[in-house]
């Protein structure tokens, strides 16, 4: 009994199970905290200033990022509206008259000749003749 | 007191058909626009010009300061609004107006303009009577009258179905560079109450002038009396106007660029509510699609914009109107279709 009291304490793996297994598992686990716990005590060789220097600015590069694109949501949402409301019916109607007109002058100029439609266009030569056409 | 000072501003003034256009007339046009500077003509000249000043012309009545500018910016529209405009002769006109809303009531106002024979000038004519009266039995009346070439008196009355809200007279003095006025508003003898307003607007240069108003308002154990002080200078194609009082401060500025495009800026303190407004508007009048469009935005993030479209050959008139508050999120719009 006090031999077998005595084996659990020391180190290595206990001899109930498979030794391979109980290696595996111990090692798997042990990696797996071990990993992050390695990482973490990389960072630790690194003076406190430039640790609290890094963490500093990577949370606020994270804040910022997030802040920017709330902005940059509601200011599209903003602008869209706006102007879809004072410049969109200006834009919509001076371009319907300007259409309008072009097309006045298309019809006037088939109608009445190629020289009639241009404000400044050359002396007229070519008598109007439509029917001809 | 604040609706007796609305009440107290020129009437809407529909225009008789064909007829002088009533209360609009009044001084469509600030001095600075008309009158071309005379002094550097001829200081040796055979008049009596002994102090060599340039006319001055009558400056306009004390509300209409602020006007010009006022109208650069749209009317927030909401629900749908029908109206129909007859003349039924050179003097009188009608006109049925249908609202239907969505946040407030729906009805029906039948509105009656009687411009008289009396005319003193080429769009003016008096007496000029107006009334309005509602489904609900709510009547607006107002009666204009040049008593003299130089006196014009006005009673104004409002009602809200039975009950008298509004009732009152109005007498403005034009003289030659100077407009003086005064309104009583609300007097009740019975209760000893009652509101006086005095206005006075004097012409300093043909650009300038310089005007008060004294409020007095007077309830069965409390009077109060709230002064301020009106300044406007015109120039070539600019009218900037500054009022200062007790309750605050109100500076408009309007500019016309071109023929076709008019701005206004406003800016308006409160001390009684602590908050200042600024406003931009613009007016951009397209005749040739007969079009006309005003937008304005505003310092509480507010947005809006009227269309106002002309639907030839019809005498058919179509409004568009949209209102966008992005600080609360709040959303209006309207349309409304007037015929005549």
């Amino acid at each position: 009994m006090p031999t077998i009291e005595e084996l659990p304490p020391a180190e290595g793996p206990a001899p109930s199970r498979p030794p391979a297994d109980e290696i595996d598992d111990d090692e798997d686990e042990d990696l797996d905290e071990t990993l992050m716990e390695r990482l973490w005590g990389l960072t630790e060789m690194f003076p406190d200033t430039i640790r609290t220097a890094a963490e500093v600015s990577a949370s606020c590069s994270v804040s910022l990022a997030k802040t920017f694109y709330g902005f940059s949501r509601s200011a599209l949402w903003v602008g869209t509206t706006s102007f879809m409301i004072l410049v969109l019916p200006v834009v919509f109607e001076t371009e319907r008259l300007q259409l309008e007109q072009q097309q006045l002058q298309q019809q006037r100029q088939i109608l009445l000749g190629p020289n009639t439609g241009m404000s400044g266009g050359m002396p007229g030569m070519m008598p109007p003749a439509p029917g001809k056409m | 007191m604040g609706s007796v000072l609305a009440a107290a501003s020129p009437s809407p003034a529909p225009a008789a058909a064909g007829a002088s256009q009533g209360v609009q007339g009044l001084a469509s046009v600030p001095p600075g626009f008309t009158m071309p500077p005379l002094s550097s003509v001829s200081p040796t000249s055979g008049q009596q010009t002994a102090d060599a000043e340039p006319p001055l012309a009558n400056p306009g009545t004390y509300e209409e300061c602020h006007r010009k500018c006022k109208e650069v910016f749209p009317l927030q529209m909401e629900g749908v609004r029908l109206v129909v405009n007859k003349g039924l002769s050179n003097h009188f006109q009608v006109s049925h107006t249908v609202t239907l809303s969505t946040l407030g009531d729906s009805g029906y106002r039948f509105g009656s303009t009687y411009v008289g024979t009396k005319q003193t000038g080429p769009a003016e004519s008096f007496p000029v009577m107006v009334g309005d009266m509602d489904n609900t039995g709510s009547l607006n009346a107002q009666i204009i009258h040049q008593l003299a070439s130089a006196v014009r008196t006005k009673i104004a009355i409002q009602t809200q179905q039975h009950k008298f809200v509004n009732w009152q007279c109005d007498m403005e003095w034009r003289g030659e560079d100077f407009t003086a006025a005064v309104t009583l508003g609300n007097p009740d003898i019975t209760v000893g109450s009652g509101i006086l307003v005095g206005h006075y607007l004097q012409s300093i240069t043909p650009a300038l002038a310089l005007g008060g108003e004294v409020v007095y308002h007077r309830r069965p154990g409390e009077e109060v009396a709230v002064t301020s002080l009106l300044g406007r200078y015109t120039g070539d194609n600019y009218v900037a106007t500054l009022t200062l009082g007790a309750a605050g401060g109100h500076a408009t500025y309007y500019h016309k660029a071109t023929d076709q495009l008019q701005i206004g800026v406003e800016f308006e303190a409160n001390t009684r509510m602590q908050d200042t407004t600024t406003s931009f508007g613009y007016q951009l009048d397209v005749p040739k699609a007969n079009f006309l469009f005003k937008g304005t935005v505003d310092s509480n993030w507010m947005v809006g914009a009227t269309i106002e479209k002309k639907l030839l050959p019809l005498p058919l008139t179509l409004a568009l109107g949209a209102f966008l508050n992005h600080r609360k999120h709040k959303f209006q719009c309207g349309f409304g279709v007037t015929i005549g």
